[in-house]
């Protein structure tokens, strides 16, 4: 069977023979790559063209570092044997595999079960018993853990920190709130960019977070007049579609005769555009203005009520009660259209469909998406062509088909600068990993499982210490922005570093200090009971297994130990220097060796956990390159 | 020498600055020098603080500061404010807690449209220090790059706007920067630890502490700030060290620590790893230096509320307490108080929140009165922008103008600075929007020059700290932005090597 590789070359070491004949291929201008075929260059280049080319295993390991939370030996293996491109299509064309919400509601059924049987004084049923927050944490690591579809899983936790909602809010710690709205981004990842902002717009946990849970027409209130909430006409524009400055496809902002940069919109295309998201209230809610039932509300898409007749209902024994618009009749005003004129109120909804449309139809959000999407996945400065090349993806996916996101995911990961391996000399390449991504880097990494298949992990660690877990951003403006520019090279260089917003001496530590729990301590999950007195089950807080890395922790087969997880967790990134570096820690620690010859097991998983813990801690693997 | 003479004259044209502080780090030239002057007389001690609280989300502060006249034909604010705040409004003037005779300090022509004012009902502690002079109101200020004098002048595109007027992100930026035409300015707090960092004896500790994370406020041209948190103690700082059940733990820690310290002094060229190694350096350079100085924290008897903002601002006290051991003469904080975008339930929530600032700053202002630093400690808010005065239905929207606090023994308290607008929407030349969003009378400029002053800037690095500052003031002799601070100590005739800024 023919083999092709491609080789990264990393800090001075070159693969490539001179005996090989290294040929360009695919989209251009990927340096480094060297074909090697049985036969000759050419067929190999045939093959590779018709069926995606096989990278090694650092290779293989570092488009995982993009694609996935994490990836353990046998999934770098996995693509290394079936090619980047096979790999991408079979899990684009995954189904989504797994439902928070559904887990939720299994698992709150269960726990009223158990507290029925515990003999309870009434009966306890799934609206008497309210779950908290950290049942969605549950949720999302049981998921996260062993959802096939894990590119899937990779791409809605970069979703869901374009598309901000936030425990830190009006729902707080309702988990049926935050799974409702994961599960919307989990099953658009690879659907249409429309549809997600339909699914978003009617989401009650965004409608609560950005206030527009039973917002009113303009009315009169003992006669002054009461305007349409503004907030989330300001945010779907400036965070989730087209930001504040008119682009160009590559990303670049146009700028006007002066050379300034033109706006987008401004406060009067908000105000019209509040109008619009009038008259939207919970699925059951009896009247505009309703109250929330129960916690479970928050999973079904909300009711559009064109009038408020709240008064005739809450007032039900008056014969003359008020009715007023719920929905703003009229014209709204925006981004240079207008929508809605003529329609009655009865009909207002489908001002709320043309407003997206016109959103969605803005020349912005195919540059303004494919950066951030980018800059999530792959690296914090693209350059133009880079984003020019994903956003026309954005704006036709080769099909006459705007907003494919599967298209866009492809585009960006297939793309030669996310494809090219960097060399020292470039200089800007690259992102720093997110905390909770290092995290899931690690779990995975380590191939952490727990034997009956279920995980009890509440996050706490990770985010007390760095600040950073799944729907739990401090404002809708994410833990970090894309724009955030850090101090010092960065900065001198004009770079972008959005990931370093989160970083400061404190969550520095935090993360040193959360690996020392996680691996030092082997304590990587933080397990909560259900309910009083109930059994601890051991198995669903695993810990890591390192016994089988004994035979390589020796100071003669160190640097084996050393290679075992700068390929699992940095793709092979970290430089010769640093792995001396760490390498004369390991080997200035104790390694007992008893009178029957049998190395001390203390030492040996001491050596291995600090091992790791310093591969984590080097700048080679927190700059994702 | 000062710091940036001390940089050239090191000769290492290609170390950033942030590198250069790590190496007087790594030679450990300053630390045994420093003086024990735990019993230094404060009266005569040169050491100046500012705390700057944010209250992150854009407060409402036309339900803060309220205007308390019922005279129909005379002073009628508080009708007016009911009649555009509707469901938002305190529903009883007898609520609201008078501020004693305000002293009303108009600017640039401009005065008040009323003469009587009251607080939230559940600011009691700020009102007992604004009637013992130790707290100003600052009435309608905000982001302005120049002076607008009224819609008309806003509209007419002569004048220079703020970038992302309404907009969080921009608004709590300039708030920030003081730079509203630029997103690419640094701190207010940033730039004054640029001129004047050199005054702190200890070089390697940041003038600026936060505790809050990264912030922009604090982040100058040449230096950034230094994060705690606010259960910060000798024991909590710094990389944890291996279990103690470990053999040879200790020594385990160090060559551990040793190594995660060559990773991050290697030499990197890509600029990420620069500088994800360049904070990592500095901030580990610090752990030894806040252990050993926390050591010496001293008991505090003033009762403190227990929520987060007190428990920061108490952190805040312990770090100033132990001064001394830091080598600091200049400090800047900064807290953080979020959830102020009350687009809904307006009321319930301001009456969640305001009672937090106002218990927590007047315990933290007693505070400082036990360490004898009151008169050297200046605490001021600011926030996003102010809301707009009419309702959407429980709730507000974003605006511009509003009104901040400023506390402290040095500040000319017991007044209200600036002009409070007229409660209307409709017959009113200081609004810009159906919605009730006022042109700002003061701008973030004149406060800060004011506290710049104050702190220790000459008048000839305003342009440095404030670079719009001009468009609104120029210093002469006695005459101050705003009239705010007690300046009897006379201003710093002492100028740092640094270029006005233009933006």
């Amino acid at each position: 069977m023919k083999k092709i590789y491609i080789f990264c070359i990393f800090y001075g070491i070159s693969l490539i023979s001179k005996a090989q004949v290294a040929e360009k291929f695919g989209q251009g201008n990927i340096g480094s790559i060297t074909v090697t075929a049985s036969t000759n260059a050419s067929k190999g280049i045939n093959t590779l063209l018709r069926d995606g080319y096989l990278p090694n295993l650092n290779s293989a390991s570092r488009f995982l570092s993009q694609a996935t939370l994490g990836a353990n030996m046998s999934q770098i293996q996995q693509v290394a044997d079936q090619g980047i491109e096979k790999w991408l299509d079979d899990q684009l064309n995954m189904p989504n595999t797994f439902s928070t919400e559904s887990f939720i509601r299994t698992l709150h059924q269960r726990i009223v079960d158990s507290l029925n049987l515990t003999g309870p004084v009434e009966p306890y049923t799934i609206y008497n018993v309210n779950l908290s927050d950290w049942h969605f944490d549950i949720a999302w690591f049981q998921g996260s853990m062993t959802a096939p579809d894990l590119l899937r899983w990779r791409v809605a936790l970069a979703l869901s920190e374009i598309f901000v909602t936030s425990r830190i809010s009006g729902f707080g710690n309702n988990p049926y709130a935050m799974s409702d709205y994961y599960d919307i981004l989990l099953k658009n990842a690879f659907g249409n960019y429309r549809s997600m902002l339909d699914s978003i717009t009617y989401s009650p946990a965004m409608a609560v977070y950005l206030t527009y849970m039973n917002n009113h027409a303009t009315a009169t209130v003992n006669g002054n007049l009461v305007f349409p909430d503004e907030n989330y006409a300001r945010e779907i524009m400036q965070l989730f579609s087209i930001g504040l400055y008119k682009l160009n496809i590559d990303g670049t902002e146009q700028k006007d005769g002066q050379g300034n940069s033109i706006p987008t919109y401004n406060n009067n295309d908000i105000a019209g555009l509040a109008k619009v998201f009038t008259g939207l209230s919970w699925h059951d809610a009896e009247y505009l203005g309703d109250r929330e039932n129960h916690e479970q509300d928050y999973t079904k898409r909300l009711k559009f009520f064109p009038l408020d007749s709240s008064d005739a209902k809450i007032r039900w024994w008056k014969t003359n009660p008020t009715i007023t618009n719920g929905h703003e009749p009229g014209g709204k005003t925006f981004l240079g259209t207008t929508i809605g004129q003529g329609r009655t109120v009865q009909q207002g909804e489908a001002d709320i469909q043309d407003a997206l449309n016109v959103i969605f139809n803005h020349q912005n959000v195919g540059p303004f998406i494919a950066r951030r999407l980018i800059q999530r996945l792959v690296s914090s400065n693209p350059s133009p062509a880079f984003i020019s090349r994903v956003a026309s993806k954005f704006n036709n996916n080769g099909s006459g088909v705007r907003g494919d996101l599967k298209a866009v995911i492809k585009a960006i990961l297939l793309d030669p600068e996310a494809r090219q391996c960097h060399g020292p000399e470039e200089t800007s390449t690259g992102m720093l990993r997110e905390p909770f991504v290092r995290y899931t880097n690690l779990v995975k990494g380590l191939n952490l499982v727990s034997t009956n298949g279920t995980y009890r992990n509440v996050m706490n660690e990770i985010y007390d210490n760095a600040e950073q877990r799944p729907l739990n951003s401090p404002t809708v403006f994410n833990f970090f922005q894309p724009d955030y520019i850090p101090d010092g090279d960065l900065k001198n260089a004009g770079k972008f570093g959005p990931e370093f917003q989160l970083l400061n001496s404190q969550t520095l530590t935090g993360y040193f200090n959360a690996l020392n729990e996680w691996l030092i301590n082997n304590d990587p999950i933080d397990y909560y009971g259900y309910f009083g007195n109930e059994t601890y089950k051991e198995a669903e807080e695993p810990r890591f297994d390192l016994t089988a890395d004994f035979p390589i922790c020796s100071n003669k087969n160190l640097p084996q130990l050393l290679d075992k997880y700068n390929l699992i967790l940095a793709h092979g990134s970290l430089s010769q220097q640093s792995l001396n570096n760490i390498k004369y820690a390991i080997e200035n620690m104790p390694y007992r060796i008893d009178n029957m010859g049998v190395p001390n097991q203390d030492d040996m998983l001491r050596r291995i956990r600090i091992a790791i813990f310093l591969i984590m801690a080097s700048p080679d693997y927190l700059i994702n390159r | 020498m000062n710091r940036r003479n001390f940089l050239k004259t090191a000769g290492c044209g290609a170390m950033s600055s942030a590198t250069m502080l790590n190496t007087i780090v790594n030679l450990g030239a300053i630390k045994g020098a420093l003086a024990n002057t735990h019993f230094a007389d404060t009266q005569t001690e040169d050491y100046k603080a500012l705390v700057c609280v944010v209250l992150s989300g854009g407060i409402d502060s036309y339900n803060l500061l309220i205007p308390r006249g019922t005279t129909v034909g005379g002073d009628n604010g508080y009708n007016d404010y009911m009649a555009m705040r509707t469901d938002l409004g305190i529903n009883n003037v007898n609520n609201l807690l008078a501020l004693n005779n305000p002293q009303l300090v108009g600017i640039r022509g401009k005065s008040s449209a009323y003469s009587s004012f009251g607080l939230h009902p559940m600011m009691s502690g700020m009102q007992t220090l604004f009637n013992s002079g130790k707290l100003a109101m600052m009435a309608n200020i905000g982001t302005l790059v120049e002076p607008i004098i009224d819609a008309n002048d806003f509209e007419n595109g002569n004048k220079k706007i703020p970038q992302g007027i309404y907009s969080h992100s921009d608004q709590l930026m300039q708030w920030q920067t003081s730079v509203p035409q630029s997103r690419d300015a640094v701190g207010f707090g940033g730039r004054l630890a640029d001129l004047l960092h050199a005054t702190n004896t200890n070089q390697q500790i940041s003038m600026n502490i936060s505790l809050d994370g990264k912030n922009l406020f604090q982040r100058g041209n040449d230096l950034a700030e230094y994060s705690i948190r606010n259960d910060i103690n000798a024991n909590n700082v710094g990389i944890e060290a291996l279990p103690s059940w470990w053999s040879s733990s200790g020594y385990m820690t160090e060559l551990r620590n040793n190594a995660v310290d060559s990773l991050v002094s290697q030499t990197y060229a890509n600029l990420l790893q620069k500088t994800y190694s360049a904070t990592a350096k500095t901030s580990i350079a610090s752990f030894e230096i806040f252990k050993e100085a926390l050591k010496k924290v001293p008991s505090f008897t003033t009762p403190f509320p227990t929520t987060r903002l007190a428990d920061d601002l108490k952190a805040v006290a312990k770090v100033m307490s132990v001064r001394n051991d830091l080598g600091a003469k200049r400090q800047i904080f900064l807290v953080n108080i979020g959830g102020w975008d009350m687009h809904d339930n307006l009321l319930n929530g301001l009456n969640s929140l305001l009672p937090q600032v106002s218990q927590a700053l007047k315990a933290f202002y007693d505070l400082t009165v036990e360490l004898g630093i009151s008169d050297k400690v200046t605490t001021f808010t600011i926030s996003d922008f102010a809301r707009t005065i009419t309702s959407n239905g429980q709730g507000s929207d974003h605006a511009w103008g509003g009104n901040m606090m400023v506390m402290g023994g040095a500040v000319n308290g017991g007044k209200i600075y600036g002009a409070f607008p007229k409660m209307d929407i409709f017959n009113n030349p200081q609004n810009v929007s159906f919605r009730g969003n006022f042109i700002p009378s003061v701008s973030t400029d004149e406060l800060y020059a004011e506290l710049a002053l104050w702190y220790g800037v000459s008048p000839s690095d305003l342009c440095y700290a404030l670079p719009n500052l001009g468009n609104f003031y120029s210093y002469s002799a006695g005459n101050y932005p705003l009239g705010l601070m007690n300046m009897s100590g006379g201003v710093s005739n002492v100028d740092r090597p640094q270029n006005c800024l233009i933006y």
